[in-house]
């Protein structure tokens, strides 16, 4: 019959198609399965980036590595996905769509280990361990994470670590970072990232299909990246941080000498070890990353009047006995302009309305000056530009283009014009040391492993501004007055001279009696200014704000008892300046 | 032992079936043995394959000299207790694939023997029959199509896919005419989107899968990749005896039953995979041999049907591991690890071995 015959072909013609499969398979892309056959057994687990210790300026530690346990899992040895869900949200308090989501996305390259919750507690991991059986692809992992000493205190200077995003991952990819990497995500953290950050370490393991580790193939350390020293003193910080409580608000302190910053803080604030509890509980609402030192722009308010001062004495609009009647209320036009005090200051000289912070005194001279020339005087005190100091994110708020302006509202600081806290601080700063606009910053040096001073920031003088001498001493003497008798006399320290100015300012909707905002700025001592310091109050009265700033004065030069370390250390920082 | 030797040759030379799927036996345990990464003990696949071995070696020796013709009598019987073992599986079952009866201290699959007892009835019926007559298709149609319909919903693809070679293969040889073939595949066109609405979720994702694997490479694709990757990185002299990364650390599932061949491919490479596609064939042809030396239609048909089992088998399970076909759980005979299988496949021979014997004789 010969059918037979047909089906033996049909075989033959099968078996010529399998083994030039075959041949395909094993001699043509051999070089390619040979590959992944090594990287299906061959792990790479990455123990964690080390980064370099954050140090003050007398080399107390604020931030530095600690070891810690992640939970992992490799996408590749997942198995009953559901069941895996269900235990690991009850042992670790994990949202399940979270987990879900987590476990179930395609990811690139599915041998690598993905984090599903950092620093585990002891608790945690010891029921992870007993349950590992029922959970296929899931590890804890050694690792490390970042301590701050001093947490929430120093949390807007440091910043916080987070993990990269896209976009900054599409701009620091030549720089050798990764996906999962964590770097700085604010502060110092975030302007030295490529500093602090070290060379990762990892281990290389041999795996079988449940991704169980059969032996160790290899280790490399990793290498912590380099130490940071600061400007800011730890103590001078931590006071800051106390006596603005839970106001919300900011406190900066500078060096007028040289423009090192001594202590940087910002409230409401927030805990840099645990940033996603900020991000779950809505707290974020309140704005507890917001750094108000640089990032927060408000109307300069009666401390613009410095502006005012100079620029009148400077181009002799007024001289220093020169009197003008304040009866609580001008008429300019069509409207009425008021000063603060209802009833009026009666008739005052420049030695007066500063310290009583006249408003019909300084609108008066200010509208003599005129809008162009106040401007040119912001200007050449840098009011609204960036200060430069070595933090991310500052921003330069407005000096209002002459047209825009009214020179009534800007001599006492109000309408379009907004200034950051530091440039008050900057603007104090070149009151007390006579002309000098010095570059704030935080950054002393950074330091390698080996010894080596990698970057340095040396005090940066900017430029010099000319101030007529008489005029400075006569503003000098107005701010002494402000502390001695005038509207900021909760910042008097006993046996101390304080220079300072209030200001306080309303917010945009003038006709909904808001809360206003209450800011000092103020140097220290008078004769021989040594710090300079400005307290910003975002629901407060300038009064509130110089008693802060003076309490901080008052601990920082006379330190009550000799108690404890802390205290030892202020009285050495003392000696020091 | 020289003579032992050439015994032995001899043998070989004279293409005795039995001895041929002893040296494949002999391959499979070699591969099981390394399957088992070398550790002996009692619950070993090597050690209960090398159990199933002696199992049948005794059925072998029981029925060495046994008259195929006398199954003829017995084939409809034998076809009833499997279709009614297919039932009870059905309903008695336990797990997703529902295909293994419990006696007491071993399981055996219905599934596996009702291959051979579909040959036995098809064959039985079809002898002295003329297929071109539409009633006598029809009833062979019917005797495959009731236990096609029980495996298809246990659900075991492999095994149903079998079936319809087992059916096509002994109708080709009883002289199916074109057209009546033409119209069975027409018919079948037709009925196949049924077939798909009945068909379980997985086994329409194995089907999707197969025509784009990197689709997902963990999901349904896994085994496919997997399955490349062992054979690929086997090279032209493969990883060596004992050596495979793949198989060893369990990165391909069932390496040892219907994966069995990617182990070859891996530890022996492609020199290894082409000697043992030609033994394999050795086989095969052995039985076209037999097929045509027949002396009775019964016996010719008989023959078919098995051959078309084990090359179907051979040709599906191959495909499968390199991609060529969908993944559908078949083993491959003699080598895959699986008591069922092993029996099913020497009892099998034991009836080629008869009908070369008978056909002779005369």
């Amino acid at each position: 019959m010969g059918r037979e015959i047909f089906l033996r072909k049909f075989v033959i013609f099968f078996i010529y198609v399998i083994i030039l499969r075959c041949f395909y398979l094993q001699i043509i892309k051999y070089p390619y399965y040979y590959q992944l056959s090594i990287k299906n057994c061959i792990r790479t687990i990455e123990t964690g980036i080390p980064r370099g210790i954050i140090y003050d300026r007398n080399g107390r530690v604020l931030a530095k590595d600690a070891p810690s346990a992640n939970l992992v899992f490799v996408p590749y040895d997942l198995k009953n996905i559901e069941k895996v869900v269900e235990i690991l949200s009850s042992i670790c308090d994990l949202d399940k769509e979270y987990l879900i989501k987590k476990l179930t996305k395609k990811y690139i390259n599915p041998f690598d280990r993905i984090i599903l919750k950092r620093d585990l507690s002891s608790k945690e991991i010891s029921l992870i361990e007993e349950n590992l059986n029922d959970l296929p692809g899931v590890f804890v992992q050694e690792s490390i994470k970042r301590v701050y000493l001093f947490g929430e205190k120093t949390a807007h200077l440091l910043g916080y670590l987070g993990e990269i995003t896209q976009s900054q991952l599409e701009k620091l990819k030549d720089k050798g970072y990764q996906m999962g990497d964590f770097i700085g995500q604010d502060g110092i953290e975030k302007q030295y990232d490529e500093y602090l950050r070290g060379i990762p370490g990892g281990i290389q393991v041999e795996v079988d299909a449940l991704g169980h580790q059969r032996r160790i193939l290899g280790k490399k350390e990793g290498i912590p990246g380099n130490d940071i020293f600061l400007t800011i003193d730890a103590t001078i910080q931590e006071i800051a941080y106390e006596e603005l409580g839970d106001r919300k608000g900011c406190v900066a302190i500078m060096d007028p000498r040289n423009g090192e910053v001594l202590a940087l803080v910002s409230n409401p604030s927030f805990d840099p070890e645990n940033i996603v509890l900020y991000l779950k509980e809505k707290k974020h609402l309140e704005k507890p990353f917001f750094n108000r030192v640089i990032k927060g722009a408000y109307p300069p308010g009666s401390i613009f009047k410095i502006i005012t001062e100079i620029a009148a004495l400077e181009t002799g609009v007024i001289k220093e006995y020169d009197r003008i009647e304040c009866t609580g209320a001008m008429e300019i036009g069509d409207r009425i302009f008021h000063c603060w005090k209802e009833e009026g200051h009666g008739w005052v000289d420049i030695n007066f309305a500063l310290p009583f912070s006249c408003n019909i005194f300084f609108g008066t001279i200010g509208v003599k000056v005129g809008v162009s020339k106040l401007i040119e005087y912001a200007k050449k005190f840098e009011l609204g530009k960036p200060t430069g100091i070595d933090l991310p994110g500052e921003v330069s708020g407005v000096i209002p283009e002459p047209t825009k302006a009214d020179p009534l509202n800007l001599s006492i600081g109000q309408g379009p014009i907004t200034t950051t806290p530091i440039q008050l601080l900057s603007l104090i700063s070149i009151i007390a040391n006579g002309g000098n606009i010095w570059q704030p910053f935080i950054l002393k040096k950074i330091i390698s492993a080996k010894g080596e001073v990698l970057k340095e920031l040396l005090p940066n003088l900017k430029k010099t501004v000319y101030i007529d001498e008489e005029a400075l001493e006569i503003l000098r003497k107005g701010l002494k007055n402000v502390v001695e008798f005038g509207t900021g006399t909760r910042a008097k320290v006993e046996g101390f001279e304080i220079a300072g100015k209030t200001g306080t300012a309303q917010r945009a909707a003038t006709q909904l009696e808001l809360p206003t905002y209450g800011a000092f700025v103020c140097y220290a001592p008078f004769d021989r200014p040594k710090i300079a310091v400005v307290v910003f109050l975002d629901y407060g009265s300038s009064p509130q704000a110089a008693e802060i700033a003076g309490r901080i004065l008052k601990r920082i030069f006379i330190p009550e008892k000799i108690e404890d370390e802390n205290e030892t250390e202020t009285e050495i920082f003392y000696e020091q300046i | 032992m020289k003579q032992k030797l050439k015994y032995f040759m001899s043998r070989f030379k004279e293409r005795d079936i039995i001895f041929i799927s002893y040296i494949l036996i002999f391959f499979g345990l070699i591969i099981l043995f390394s399957a088992s990464k070398g550790v002996i003990t009692k619950e070993s696949f090597f050690i209960k394959q090398i159990l199933w071995v002696l199992i049948g070696t005794i059925f072998v020796y029981i029925f060495r000299n046994g008259d195929y013709r006398s199954l003829e009598k017995w084939s409809y019987l034998f076809y009833f207790i499997t279709i009614f073992l297919l039932i009870i599986v059905l309903f008695k079952g336990e797990g997703r694939a529902s295909r293994w009866i419990g006696l007491g201290w071993f399981y055996f699959q219905p599934s596996e023997f009702a291959k051979l007892v579909i040959i036995l009835a098809l064959s039985s019926f079809l002898s002295n029959k003329n297929i071109r007559r539409f009633p006598i298709l029809f009833i062979s149609l019917i005797i495959v199509g009731i236990p096609f319909l029980l495996v298809f919903k246990q659900p075991n693809l492999g095994t149903a896919i079998i079936f319809i070679f087992i059916f096509l293969g002994i109708s080709y040889i009883a002289g199916i005419t074109r057209a009546q073939l033409i119209s069975l595949f027409l018919f079948a066109i037709f009925v196949s989107p049924l077939i798909w609405t009945v068909m379980k979720d997985y086994q329409k994702e194995r089907i999707l899968v197969f025509l784009n694997p990197m689709r997902d490479p963990l999901g349904k694709g896994y085994n496919i990749l997997q399955s490349k990757i062992t054979i690929g990185s086997g090279g032209l002299i493969g990883k060596g005896f004992m050596k495979g990364t793949q198989t060893k650390l369990a990165f391909l599932p069932e390496y040892h039953t219907d994966f069995i061949f990617c182990l070859i491919a891996e530890e022996f490479g492609f020199i290894g995979v082409v000697i043992f596609i030609l033994l394999y064939f050795y086989f095969l042809d052995k039985i076209l041999e037999i097929i045509s030396i027949s002396k009775t239609e019964f016996g010719k048909y008989v023959a078919c049907g098995i051959f078309v089992m084990f090359a179907g088998h051979f040709l599906i399970n191959l495909g499968m591991t390199l991609g060529i076909f969908p993944i559908v759980g078949i083993p491959l005979p003699f080598i895959s690890y699986g008591g069922s299988s092993l029996i099913v496949s020497l009892l099998c021979v034991i009836i080629l071995s008869s009908i070369e014997k008978y056909s002779t004789l005369f």
